[in-house]
């Protein structure tokens, strides 16, 4: 008896790869995700923002899903509408919640201002529980807490820059070994560290004797990991004040939470992430993909599947290379993109021009059903794309990068069930298994 | 001098974004400030080793395990663990080695001389006061878990008096046991065996020598080139035939496709084609089941099984063949382990100053092994130092998955450890 096809074959970890498995893997596909290495969600604050800034507009947006008419027409958000874009949100964060990592937002649908580790204020649209107490918008006083030696995460500058936005923030420094014994230590060394109970409970202590009252506390995001809901609760419960984590530099503790929550739960719905299987080789017979081959230690690995999805990111990601000559192509399927040949229009003269710089908006262009076109048809009958790797969009400047993902994962998979004549819904309640932690 | 040659790692340095992935997965560096991280020790140091600088690189890579779980999370593609283990060569080549690793490289030779006399050389091995000496005097641990040689004879033996009951037909394969089966385990090679004639393949056992694995990762490459050389002129002719050349020890394996030819840097046709030519005995037979010609006549096994795939596996990067085929075995629960690395790594338990380090190291698989309750028989996984690691941390007897699959073809006994 040989084994049955693979439906879908999901090519990158990222958030948009990942959330399309999870998505997929939900309605009852199989799944398989292959990836060269652990991508995008170790570098993401692991907040999923929305939209941020406006083309052209220096001032943040309050309300993302009514701030989507300013943007190009060919965005993926305008073509799937902002209820689309927001069940699918809602979906992701739903299932994220049932896993154990809760994810909120405003009540309203606004975005939140939250603070970056450089104390400047992020307009958020879903964030980890764990980071929104640290609203800006929130009259409370701030005390942004660090460690001597920590690297990349520097409490003086963060509340130095608060205080120069209107928040009342100040900055204390904890000795290293309070929490780790370590010489040197990365921030998921750190946030192993805290799940330790005596780590913990030294913290809450020195914490206690710090905070005044009505403050909030920021920490950096290094409040465990696989327990980390169970340790944030129980250090605010021992402080008796507020506690909240603010995102530091790569490697991102909040953003591999994600990525073990998204693995855990498509691995438990039978779907596989495999890391460490880059994509070398495709096959196509006529205007069908038949199969995608992956780099193995001898002979490469052939993956037949009935669908498959490109979510390999954009430069950082892996989707395009370039070279010296400025030119750009995209590194699969040598999918025609938008973006300018040749470096001299990569960028506009200003580094933070409001315009945002076309290097980082172009892309692979799809129809309205996110497989890649080229002169307005498909250019494989079973090839769907989604996240940074799409054009018309920027997810830098926009602060779109995580709403892109998950949404463009969610119309994909839509489309890739009707393609597969499955019955079409992404259901938004379904969960894997028990919670995580 | 610099006579380690850094070809197929340089290009690979400059993609190193130094996003810290490696760092954060590196299960050496989780456990020990001894051993500062993949990035450090290979991208970071790699940018200081040119020729004419006067250093050689920094003794802290001698802690890398060479487990490859940096080259596994990379989303870069950057070659770390190559890095490294070119880097302890260097060292090697510049300022010698202890007789302890070189030993340890030649366990070929130590297994071959204890098989003379494998009873006595169980006695010899196998007491306290002598493991005591082993480790004052040589620096090998004396609780690292060391194998006892087979009393009844090397896998050759038992292939020599069981000609006549091989299966001959047009079928072929070549089966490439490697050292620990021939003189430790002659067990696992009877259950390949068992497996491949099961499945109707005649199973050709050709003269063939140590992959040099263990001469790598402890950084003699020049002695390593010898073995791997000897091999290539033994066995590639077999895969220029066509013939699949299989294995069960899936580190040796790993060493024959991948790790022999691009640390020694050898590209050779011959050497090419027999790294094109071999196998992991689960990648192979998941390949046969994929075309639907893996008999599935399995008799059920109602037991919960860990199974590990080990990191020497994972770096074949087919996925886990071993999980897949273990899952068609009705009434087995296997559990897949994902912790990172058994702590073991070959050779690098075995010494004196880091055998804690890999105790330390293992604590993550041996938790998951406890996690999965009280009434555990067994645990699975593809190499076999890794296994003798699982053991003695956890106390619970480990098998290779193909004596599972030999087991549930009513050919194996699992727990004696013998073909029925």
């Amino acid at each position: 008896m040989a084994e049955p096809a693979l439906d879908l074959l999901v090519i990158g970890a990222g958030l948009s790869g990942l959330s399309a498995a999870l998505f997929a893997a939900q309605a009852g596909l199989g799944v398989r995700v292959v990836a060269r290495g652990l991508g995008a969600l170790h570098w993401i604050p692991a907040t999923l923002d929305l939209l941020g800034y406006r083309p052209g507009r220096e001032h943040a947006v309050t309300q993302p899903l009514t701030a989507f008419d300013a943007l190009p027409a060919e965005h993926p958000y305008r073509r799937m509408g902002a209820e689309a874009v927001a069940a699918a949100l809602d979906g992701l964060a739903q299932s994220l919640a049932q896993a154990g990592l809760p994810y909120a937002g405003h009540a309203g649908r606004q975005n939140i201002p939250l603070p970056s580790p450089a104390g400047v204020a992020r307009p958020v649209y879903l964030a980890p529980a764990a980071q929104l107490a640290g609203r800006l918008d929130d009259p409370a006083p701030l005390l942004i807490v660090g460690f001597q030696g920590m690297r990349d995460f520097y409490p003086t500058l963060a509340a130095h820059h608060l205080a120069q936005a209107g928040v009342q923030a100040r900055a204390v420094y904890l000795p290293y070994d309070l929490i780790t014994d370590r010489r040197d230590a990365n921030n998921v060394h750190l946030a192993q560290e805290l799940e330790a109970p005596a780590r913990r409970q030294a913290l809450a202590h020195a914490l206690r004797g710090l905070v005044a009252p009505g403050e909030r506390i920021g920490l950096p995001a290094i409040l465990g990991i696989d327990q980390h809901v169970a340790v944030w609760r129980e250090l605010e419960a021992a402080v008796g004040a507020p506690v909240f984590e603010i995102p530091t530099l790569p490697p991102s503790v909040p953003g591999i939470r994600l990525h073990r929550v998204l693995v855990q739960q498509i691995s438990l719905l039978g779907g596989r992430v495999e890391p460490n299987m880059a994509v070398t080789d495709f096959a196509a017979a006529g205007d069908h993909i038949t199969w995608v081959e992956t780099a193995t230690s001898a002979r490469p690995l052939r993956h037949h599947a009935k669908a498959f999805l490109l979510a390999t990111g954009g430069i950082l990601g892996g989707g395009f290379q370039s070279d010296p000559s400025g030119r750009v192509w995209e590194t699969i399927f040598g999918l025609s993109l938008t973006v300018p040949q040749g470096r001299e229009h990569w960028f506009r003269p200003a580094f933070l021009d409001p315009q945002g710089h076309p290097v980082y908006q172009g892309g692979v262009q799809t129809g309205v059903d996110f497989r890649p076109a080229a002169d307005g048809a498909p250019r494989y009958a079973n090839l769907w794309a989604a996240g940074s790797v799409l054009a018309h969009a920027d997810p830098i400047h926009e602060r779109s990068r995580e709403g892109l993902a998950v949404a463009c994962a969610a119309g994909a998979v839509q489309a890739i069930l009707a393609h597969l004549g499955h019955p079409a819904a992404i259901p938004a309640s379904r969960s894997a298994g028990q919670p995580a932690g | 001098m610099h006579p380690i040659s850094w070809q197929s790692v340089d290009h690979s340095l400059d993609e190193c974004i130094k996003c810290n992935i490696c760092t954060s997965y590196c299960p050496v560096s989780a456990v020990t400030d001894l051993f500062p991280g993949p990035k450090y020790c290979g991208p970071q140091a790699q940018r200081f080793r040119e020729p004419g600088q006067p250093q050689t690189p920094d003794d802290s890579v001698d802690y890398c395990s060479g487990c490859r779980v940096c080259n596994d999370v990379c989303p870069a593609g950057v070659k770390i663990a190559e890095m490294n283990a070119r880097a302890r060569a260097q060292i090697v080549a510049d300022r010698g080695l202890p007789l302890r690793n070189r030993l340890l490289g030649r366990n070929d030779k130590l297994a071959a001389l204890g098989s003379i006399a494998p009873v006595f050389a169980n006695l010899a091995m196998h007491n306290p006061l002598s493991r005591l000496l082993a480790e004052k005097l040589m620096g090998i641990a004396r609780h690292a878990p060391l194998p006892r040689w087979s009393e009844n004879g090397t896998f050759r033996d038992w292939l020599r008096r069981s000609t006549r009951r091989r299966l001959r037909g047009p079928k072929k394969v070549v089966y490439f046991h490697a050292c620990s089966t021939l003189h430790y385990e002659p067990f696992v090679g009877q259950a390949t065996v068992s497996v491949l004639e099961h499945n109707g393949y005649e199973v050709i056992v050709p003269p063939q020598g140590c992959c040099g694995l263990p001469l790598l990762s402890n950084g003699e490459f020049e002695a390593a080139a010898g073995y791997h050389q000897r091999n290539v002129a033994t066995l590639s002719s077999f895969a220029r035939a066509g013939f699949p050349i299989v294995g069960a020890s899936t580190s040796c394996t790993l060493t024959l496709k991948e790790e022999a030819p691009e640390l020694l840097d050898m590209h050779d046709d011959a050497t090419h084609q027999l790294a094109q030519g071999t196998w992991d005995i689960c990648e192979w037979l998941v390949q046969l089941h994929a075309v639907g010609e893996l008999r599935t006549d399995f008799q059920p096994m109602p037991w919960v099984l860990p199974y590990h795939a080990p990191c020497q596996q994972r770096a074949h990067r087919v996925g886990k063949p071993a999980l897949e085929l273990l899952r068609l075995i009705p009434g087995l629960d296997v559990r897949e382990s994902h912790a990172r690395c058994c702590g073991i790594a070959g050779t690098y338990g075995y010494k004196t100053e880091k055998y804690q380090i890999a105790m330390d190291v293992g604590q993550e698989l041996f938790d998951f092994v406890e996690a999965q309750g009280d009434e555990l028989v067994y645990t699975a996984c593809d190499s076999e130092t890794c296994r003798w690691q699982m053991e003695h941390g956890t106390s619970i007897p480990s098998r290779h998955p193909v004596e599972f699959l030999a087991a549930a073809y009513g050919l194996y006994d699992l727990e004696r450890r013998a073909l029925l």
